[in-house]
């Protein structure tokens, strides 16, 4: 369900319909200014805050409006209109892992595999360490994408690179490729309520995983196409994690929120192996003025890294 | 017979590991998500490798006039044609699901290293083929000719390949002008099999396979270990079959020189693509080339330089050095070097990724392939030989047609005092 | 004598009972889950109103939402004609109520609307309450020699009067993805006692949609008398932003195979028909040596 109109046009119908509604097909939610509905064209009465009756269309009604489930084609071309970056703030950092739990537990991931790895890192000998949660880069010039052979991961215009596991063969050229190590494969079946299991697989939602693929972070663009930030972002209580869009020039943790590009000037913002060529999106804050010191994070490594730290 | 049944043996338990494998998923291997690719993917370049040698002997031998070495012509190419065939398989036996090969087809990217691999790998088969078939036709006249010496079965084949085949003189013009074609032809796409599975590493950005040396390294080592694989088989063949006659001393003595000339080249990239990084040690190298040199893969490197190709060097250099048995040694020693040399080069080089290995199972931070690995590599190398110990029970090793026309002109350009056999 | 010293020996155990009693009621409160349930009450541009029902279960430091659990809302008193809806929480622990037509004449019955939620099954327990009071946020724009400003205004209702509402914290700002951009230089700000907040719109040269426009917001969150408000209004304060789909349709080595960049396309295809084409042709010569064999007669050796 196509709009010709552009996305915030849009908007302005939604928000003069809530009297009348006269568009049919989708509209976003005035609820939600960045929800996109399927507006089902029947229309409910309710009471208004000066106690007037007026009518809104029945699809707002749910909790979680339903939206159209999505072609494949179109999870490959992507939302339009938007540019999807990620700020990542290394002084707040303190390596709690909330965003890994978080992740891993939304997408149903096994034991041992993490999309998000907060990695200790130390620049120089005589630099002081940090704690730094790595996700996918969804880099413009994505090696991985390059590499693949049938597809199965590719750059979206949204500037997010997804994979689709139903057509990856699981020849891990592409885990090869990538600098940043963040891909993780599906050794085995992957583990997995059935209320998962059955549904189809969405390149949007990453779910359900299926063995011998590959997958990784993807930015939730399921958690955008409702207006919602992704989860890493919304469970880090220190606001590590910043999303946005670069089309809006703003990032957001959810309780703060800036202009992008002030931010990346003011604070010197960086990216990952700039040298490589990849034009990563996930943009790093360089760790002054820590929050908290290094040391504070210590205690939540996992056991296999507290042995050789 | 113990050597035909010990090779199927060792094919059956790699089909049971297979087959574990297939119901289990990769996780009975132990590569891990920074070993992502383990002894399969370096038993594939092995058997790229090998498979080159089929256009070294045949085509390039045959273009340089180098008439000694049709004997050997059919050795070669069998070794080829089987290392291809079974670099395919193990490929498939390494994807995660080979249920969606036909992706490979129906969504195929162009832009993928892995596609042009496919691509070149089914063009060399289909050369190989060819190039063995030819020269087989003249071959398979004479078998039909003899057709008391060979069983039913094998008649019906040699028939059903080869009866259009009268050695007349057009046939021959057209098989001979085919043949020249088809060496012309598999020489760069030999040299391209061997730099495109080169450029699935080159590719990349880790250090170790960022170098632009990877096509002419990989070339050069595929020569040498194919020229290793056919004295190999060279001597066995002779030995078993009582070839004396036709594969003389003085083929090991030219091929001994001809190894002695690919071991040093292969050596000259080697130095290249260890000295040149090793003298700037850059911070991404550096764990890397010192895990080689010194570290955990030190005993496997220096084994690796010191069998596969400075001692055969020393052996070959000298004239004593050239004779059948020493020859075979050494060819042993090129071939079992230039395995661990692949294993040096797929697996190091993953265990240095360029950001520090941690929120990961401990598992992950080593590699050594599990027994399933171990049976399903030696499986598909025992299949190799198997397939070249079958075909040489069914067709003549040596080409006879050829090696008849070879002596009868060789005797003609003698002066006729010295003509003799 | 049996009888004081039963008692010293019930002296004796008092201090461990005690002990033992207070461990397990210690215990029992690491172990005791929590149920909360939460009521939030939002209105949308002084138009719709609707209340969340939030459901959850807080098992020392985690909190699971509870899914499928029944309520029943009531405005001002738990009884039937009073009734908003019967709701069920989705799988986050929320559920979404509107306040129905029939409620008209309570609802404009006061100026203070309590909200009651009752759980289904356990009718005689109010396991929620809200109580606001009726109010209306005002975002008015302005601009003056060039520099653009704002002020919101927030109302409450007392005794059928709309009087200002003081100290009332809010965001102001672009509504961005996630979050609302401050349209000044503070993250937040508070209406003074004549209800109003004003600001200067420092953002300049902000992206907006396609014509330049974007949506200006101000968002009252979890007010205690209030709830939750906002209102939002369509200002041409932005630079229009084509989207550009030059990146995406570009052809390159990282898009599908439709888009293979020329030259590579151009190798690949003339490599591949150079040598195919040879195989084929050796092919229809080997066909050709066939044929001449046939049809030659049969010779002896």
């Amino acid at each position: 369900m196509e709009n010709n109109t552009s996305r915030r046009d849009f908007l302005v119908n939604g928000l003069l319909a809530t009297a009348a509604a006269t568009a049919t097909g989708c509209g976003n939610n005035p609820f939600a200014p960045e929800e996109t509905v399927a507006l089902s064209g029947e229309k409910v009465k309710l009471l208004s805050v000066d106690g007037e009756i007026i009518e809104i269309d029945k699809a707002f009604l749910k909790p979680v409006p339903h939206m159209p489930p999505l072609t494949n084609s179109e999870e490959r071309k992507g939302i339009e209109g938007k540019k999807f970056v990620m700020v990542i703030d290394l002084a707040r950092c303190k390596n709690l892992k909330k965003c890994q739990e978080a992740c891993n537990h939304a997408h149903s991931l096994n034991p041992g595999q993490n999309w998000i790895k907060v990695l200790s890192m130390q620049e120089a000998e005589e630099s002081a360490p940090f704690w730094q949660p790595t996700t996918c880069m969804h880099c413009d010039e994505p090696p991985c994408v390059k590499v693949c052979p049938v597809d199965a991961t590719f750059k979206r215009q949204d500037g997010l690179v997804l994979i689709d596991s139903d057509r990856c063969i699981g020849c891990r050229f592409c885990m090869a490729a990538c600098p940043y190590s963040t891909r993780v494969f599906n050794w085995e079946e992957p583990i997995l309520e059935e209320a998962v299991a059955a549904q189809p697989y969405s390149c949007e939602t990453s779910m359900p995983q299926k063995i011998g693929t590959v997958s990784k972070c993807d930015f939730c663009p399921d958690m955008a196409r409702m207006g919602e930030l992704p989860h890493c972002v919304t469970s880090c209580p220190n606001g590590v994690f910043m999303f946005g869009d670069m089309n809006e020039d703003s990032v957001t943790n959810g309780a703060e929120t800036f202009r992008f590009s002030e931010l990346i000037k003011d604070k010197a913002g960086y990216r990952l192996m700039e040298d490589l060529g990849t034009k990563p999106s996930v943009y790093y804050l360089p760790p002054v003025s820590r929050n908290f010191p290094y040391e504070s994070g210590l205690e939540n490594l996992s056991p296999a890294d507290k042995q050789s730290h | 017979m113990i050597w035909t049944y010990s090779l199927i043996l060792i094919c059956l338990i790699g089909a049971f590991a297979y087959y574990r494998q297939l119901s289990k998923g990769l996780a009975v291997t132990n590569m891990g998500d920074y070993v992502s690719w383990g002894i399969y993917i370096s038993n594939f370049v092995f058997f790229v490798a090998i498979s080159l040698v089929g256009s070294l002997i045949t085509a390039i031998f045959r273009l340089s006039n180098m008439k000694w070495a049709t004997p050997l012509t059919r050795i070669a190419e069998i070794i080829a044609v089987s290392a291809i065939v079974f670099a395919s398989l193990i490929i498939i036996i390494d994807m995660g699901r080979p249920d969606r090969m036909l992706n490979l087809f129906l969504h195929g990217r162009i832009q993928s290293p892995i596609m042009w691999d496919v691509i070149v790998i089914s063009t060399y088969f289909v050369i190989s083929l060819l190039l063995l078939y030819l020269p087989l036709l003249p071959d398979l006249k004479i078998m039909i000719k003899f057709k008391e010496r060979s069983s039913n079965i094998l008649n019906k084949l040699y028939l059903f390949q080869g009866s259009f085949w009268r050695g007349t003189a057009e046939q021959f013009k057209i098989s001979e002008r085919a043949i020249t074609i088809l060496c012309i032809t598999i020489i760069p796409v030999a040299f391209s099999i061997h730099t495109v599975t080169s450029w699935l590493f080159a590719t990349t950005y880790r250090p170790g396979w960022d170098s632009t040396n990877f096509g002419a390294y990989f070339i050069s080592g595929a020569f040498l270990v194919g020229a290793g694989g056919v004295v190999v088989a060279m001597f066995v063949f002779r030995k078993f079959y009582k070839l004396e006659k036709y594969i003389t001393e003085m083929h090991f003595e030219k091929m001994g020189r001809i190894v002695v000339m690919l071991s040093l080249l292969y050596l000259y990239f080697n130095i290249n693509e260890y000295l040149v990084p090793a003298f700037k040690m850059k911070s991404g190298e550096e764990a890397h080339l010192k895990g080689l040199f010194s570290g955990e893969f030190a005993l496997i490197f220096w084994f690796a330089i010191l069998i596969g190709m400075i001692i055969p060097i020393l052996i070959l250099v000298f004239k004593k050095g050239r004779k059948p048995l020493p020859m075979f040694i050494a060819g042993i020693m090129i071939v079992i070097g230039a395995w661990f040399k692949r294993y040096l080069i797929v697996t190091p080089t993953l265990l240095h990724p360029f950001l520090p290995m941690q929120d990961a199972p401990a598992e992950f931070h080593h590699y050594f392939p599990s027994w399933e690995e171990w049976a399903i590599a030696m499986g598909t190398l025992a299949g190799t030989l198997l397939v070249i110990t079958f075909f040489a029970r069914i067709y003549p090793i040596i080409p006879i047609q050829e090696s008849i026309t070879e002596q009868d002109e060789t005797c003609m350009s003698l002066p006729p005092t010295k003509r003799h056999e | 004598m049996k009888k004081l010293k039963l008692n010293k020996y019930i002296f004796l155990l008092l201090p461990f009972l005690f002990i033992a009693l207070t461990n397990r009621v210690s215990a029992q409160e690491k172990e005791e889950a929590v149920e909360l349930v939460k009521l939030n009450y939002f209105t949308v541009n002084n138009g719709v109103q609707y209340l969340i029902l939030e459901n959850s279960l807080k098992k020392g430091r985690n909190t699971e939402p509870l899914k499928n659990k029944v309520f029943q809302l009531y405005l001002n008193s738990n009884t039937p004609e009073n009734l908003i809806g019967k709701v069920s929480t989705d799988k986050n622990g929320r559920a979404k109520s509107f306040i129905p037509p029939s409620l008209k004449a309570a609802w404009a019955e006061s100026s203070n609307p309590t909200f009651i939620a009752v759980a289904v099954g356990k009718e005689d327990e109010i396991a929620a309450e809200l109580a606001i009071s009726k109010s209306k946020i005002q975002l008015d724009t302005l601009t003056t020699d060039g520099i653009r400003s704002i002020s919101v205004k927030v109302m409450q209702l007392t005794d059928s009067v709309w009087v200002p509402a003081a100290d009332v914290e809010m965001k102001v700002g672009i509504q961005r993805l996630g979050g609302i951009l401050s349209a000044g230089d503070e993250e937040t700000y508070t209406t003074d006692s004549s209800g109003t907040t004003s600001m200067e719109f420092t953002k300049d040269s902000l992206p907006g949609d396609q014509k330049g426009n974007f949506v200006l917001v101000a968002k009252v969150q979890e007010n205690d008398l209030y709830g939750n408000m906002i209102v939002e209004k369509i200002v041409p304060w932005g630079i229009a932003v084509k989207t550009d789909t030059n990146f995406f349709d570009q052809r390159t080595l990282w898009t599908t195979r439709f888009r293979t960049p020329i030259w590579l396309l151009i190798m690949a295809y003339s490599i591949f028909i150079g040598v195919w084409g040879t195989i084929i042709y050796l092919i229809t010569q080997i066909v050709k040596i066939k044929k001449l064999g046939v049809a030659v007669p049969k010779e002896e050796g």
